[in-house]
């Protein structure tokens, strides 16, 4: 290989470290919100809303990078799948972010002593804990262009998505009084914040097997069945 | 609740989420691009053809069909043999003293290297174009005369010579200057007359042997949109060594690799034969990825 | 990769040592004196030939017979009336022959044969074979022997006889230069002919020829050039001098070198001049045909 395929190369490896490093960056937010979630904490909230222009940084980073790949080098077979995919994955990156903050935003709204259910609490933080599983997961899936893992994250996903369904049920039940019929809207929104996360994190194994195979194929059309369970 | 996807027509409206377009559902899956060439019949079959010179393989193991209308490239490091094969296809092989070909040669279902073929009728139907352009000394018109005049085609001069430099998009450039030497054009315009020059004894395949790696971007540009063009009547077979004009031009590309052998000897093969896109997208053979990525050659 | 700096690169051009160019100076001097020595002798000759001989030039001499008899009016007519001859049958006897002989060697042959190795290693030795050889042998082949000139001239030299000798002499210079010609075509050239559907013989008598035309042309005058001052090999053949006829194709003739030969041994002083006005002649001769042979490389010759 000559010199200059290989700095291509280690940009190449050093762009998809840098994106698959947004998913750390969301991990770290996705503490934070469940632990300001759990504790009502506000201030920490405030810090996971102004802590997201580091994402928002680091989607544009990325984005001028694989620009500036496919302006300068022309990639092509493997490079150009890899690509491509860690375009969409900065995306959905970006997404997770921007859902972790749509919860932090959420959590004031409840107020200081909000009328805690703790079903609703403890299950929509469960949901949190098991959408972080899937974004430690879909990262690892992704770095290590491990299509299995990719796939097990739809089985992982659709507990979350059980999850949701149960805390909206929940809700529905909430009770008669007006505040705690507020405080389990709102957390039925942190919930559908969640879930989203979990989307996101099975679109990127989706991504992984697209750079693995070629092949781009939504995992949802193996599993739909499993899906509606 | 199922599992939703943001679709396009829907924008994402909820607080803190940057306004953007919505990604597509699914993606057309890659195979499913391909239309199937059966429509298409084959210009050349080639069976396990083998070329060696003084009794050294030069390439072997070449197996594949050629379609009509269609561009083909080859490409592969140097010294796999895509030179020399492409000679094969217009016999010009027969002129290197040393040179043999074993396997079948087959235009439109004929066997290019029977006993009673004509070489001489072979090069008509099937033109070459060189890597470094070679209009003969003489003048613009001549060049373009000598093919038809040698082969003793019948009908108006003036009008095969006009026909061929419309054909090679040169005639409004030297309609006025027909007189003048050949010499005296740029290397661009040079070859297009070249390629002009082919096309006036009415061939039927254009094998073009690189021939754009003497030329500028410029005419290296016009050389291609005029292959674009030839394709609807000719079919194209093209060498280079530029990826990115294989990927730009052709419709199908043959990757030819170099075996080593025992002794220091080294062979060029047939590694992959697909669609352009696919050799460029996910090739099948991790050769051809490790080749058109830049990873060797 | 930073480009090492050093002291010595930091100056961008240096000046030349006094020694340096005191050396050049002393190299392009020792040149120019060689030149002149060579020059020097040709200088004095042409002085000396000039000198002798202008006054006998006119076009009486060159028109009327030369004469032992009466040297004051002597003239070279039949001796250059003998070498325009040779000249042209000559010409047209090597420019086929040449031609053909060097198409075959560069087109046709196959430098793997032991016959054509052979046949190439002997064009060089023959071009520098001496030409009182050649002359023996037109005597022995085309003179007398196996080859008698068709039964020409009943055991008398012919102009013939002498023409054919001198193109003996001159073909391999003929076939080395047509060769030189034929080559200096690109092969791009005949590649894009047989491409086109162009047999060989197409190529070659359409693209080839056409295109070293000007080299072989160059080529044929210069042998020419030599030929025109052959001597040895004339006087072997039969050339006489003194002649006081037109000289014929299948008769007796005389050439020039041979007269200034004649010229030169006789004794009064007056054949001297008579001889230096003839080499004046055959130097003029000359002159035109070299710049014949210029202006043809300048005017056809392809810049490829």
């Amino acid at each position: 290989m000559t010199e200059q395929r290989l700095q291509f190369q280690r940009q190449l490896a050093d762009l998809e470290l840098s994106a698959l490093g947004g998913l750390d960056l969301v991990c770290e937010q996705l503490d934070r919100v469940i632990e300001a979630l759990e504790h009502q904490d506000v201030e920490l909230a405030q810090i996971v809303v102004a802590d997201d222009d580091r994402l928002d940084g680091r989607y544009l980073e990325v984005h001028q990078g694989i620009l500036s790949l496919l302006a300068l080098q022309a990639p092509v077979a493997g490079d150009l799948r890899l690509v491509a995919a860690l375009l969409h994955l900065i995306k959905h990156v970006e997404r997770m972010g921007d859902q972790c903050v749509n919860v932090a935003k959420l959590i004031p709204l409840s107020g200081h002593e909000p009328p805690v259910q703790q079903e609703i609490l403890s299950k929509t933080v469960q949901m949190g804990q098991f959408a972080r599983a899937e974004v430690v997961q879909c990262k690892r899936s992704f770095a290590e262009r491990d299509v299995q893992m990719a796939e097990d994250l739809l089985t992982r996903d659709v507990t979350v998505n059980r999850l949701n369904r149960e805390i909206f049920r929940l809700a529905i039940e909430a009770g008669d009084d007006a505040d705690v019929r507020e405080w389990a809207m709102i957390m039925t929104l942190v919930a559908r914040a969640f879930e989203r996360i979990g989307d996101n994190a099975v679109d990127i194994g989706e991504q992984t097997a697209f750079v693995v195979t070629g092949l781009f194929r939504e995992f949802s059309d193996a599993s739909t069945a499993a899906a509606r369970s | 609740m199922e599992r939703t996807t943001p679709d396009a027509a829907a924008p994402d409206t909820r607080p803190g989420v940057r306004a953007s377009a919505g990604l597509p559902k699914a993606l057309p899956k890659l195979d499913k691009r391909e239309q199937p060439a059966a429509a298409r019949e084959a210009v050349f079959k080639l069976r396990d053809v083998r070329v060696t010179y003084g009794g050294v393989a030069a390439v072997e193991e070449v197996t594949f069909d050629l379609l009509e209308n269609e561009i083909t490239a080859f490409i592969g490091p140097s010294g796999c043999g895509k030179s020399t094969l492409i000679r094969c296809l217009n016999r010009m092989n027969d002129l290197v003293p040393s040179a043999r070909v074993a396997g079948t040669v087959l235009y439109h279902d004929q066997d290019l290297y029977a006993g009673d073929v004509d070489p001489v009728q072979v090069r008509k139907r099937i033109g070459m174009v060189f890597q470094k352009p070679n209009p003969f000394p003489k003048s613009i018109y001549e060049n373009i005369a000598f093919g038809p005049r040698v082969l003793g085609m019948k009908g108006d001069m003036d009008e095969i010579v006009e026909g061929a430099l419309r054909k090679g998009a040169l005639w409004d450039e030297v309609k006025d200057r027909l007189k003048t030497n050949a010499f005296g054009m740029s290397g661009g315009q040079q070859q297009r007359l070249c390629i002009a020059r082919t096309m006036a004894v009415e061939p039927d395949v254009i094998l073009m042997d690189e021939p754009c790696s003497a030329l500028d971007p410029i005419s290296t540009g016009a050389i291609e949109e005029l292959m674009l063009d030839l394709k609807r009547n000719y079919s194209i077979v093209i060498v280079t060594h530029n990826m990115q004009q294989a990927a730009r031009v052709s419709d199908r590309t043959a990757f030819f690799n170099v075996d080593k052998l025992e002794e220091g000897k080294r062979v060029g093969k047939l590694v992959e034969f697909a669609p352009t896109e696919k050799i460029f997208t996910k090739p099948d053979d991790i050769r051809t990825e490790e080749y058109v990525t830049g990873k060797f050659g | 990769m930073a480009v090492a700096e050093s002291a010595i690169t930091r100056k961008v051009v240096e000046r030349a040592s006094g020694g340096q160019r005191t050396r050049d100076l002393l190299f392009r001097l020792s040149l120019l004196l060689c030149l002149f020595i060579a020059v020097l002798f040709l200088g004095v000759l042409l002085v000396d030939v000039v000198i002798d001989g202008a006054g006998f030039l006119s076009p009486h001499f060159v028109t009327s017979y030369p004469s032992r008899l009466t040297p004051d009016t002597s003239g070279v007519r039949s001796a250059l009336l003998g070498t325009l001859y040779l000249m042209v049958l000559c010409g047209l006897f090597i420019v086929p022959v040449g031609v053909a002989a060097a198409v075959y060697l560069e087109e046709y042959a196959d430098p793997t044969r032991w016959y054509n190795r052979l046949v190439e290693v002997n064009i060089q030795n023959l071009a520098s074979v001496p030409s009182v050889v050649y002359g023996i042998l037109g005597l022995a082949f085309i003179v007398r022997g196996p080859v008698d000139v068709w039964g020409l001239g009943e055991g008398q030299p012919t102009l013939l006889a002498g023409a054919l000798t001198l193109g003996l002499l001159v073909l391999p210079v003929v076939i080395i230069v047509s060769r030189e010609a034929i080559r200096a075509v690109p092969p791009s050239i005949r590649e894009g002919s047989l491409a086109l559907g162009a047999t060989k013989w197409q190529t070659l008598w359409k693209q080839v020829l056409p295109g070293s035309i000007a080299g072989i042309a160059t080529g044929v005058i210069l042998a020419l050039s030599r030929a025109i001052g052959e001597t040895a090999p004339l006087i072997l053949v039969g050339a006489g001098a003194f002649q006081l006829f037109d000289p014929k194709v299948d008769g007796p003739f005389s050439a020039m070198p041979i007269q200034i030969f004649n010229n030169v041994t006789e004794s009064k002083p007056i054949f001297q001049e008579l001889a230096a006005a003839a080499i004046l002649v055959l130097l003029i001769l000359l002159l035109l045909m070299n710049s014949a042979a210029i202006y043809l490389r300048n005017r056809y010759e392809t810049k490829w």
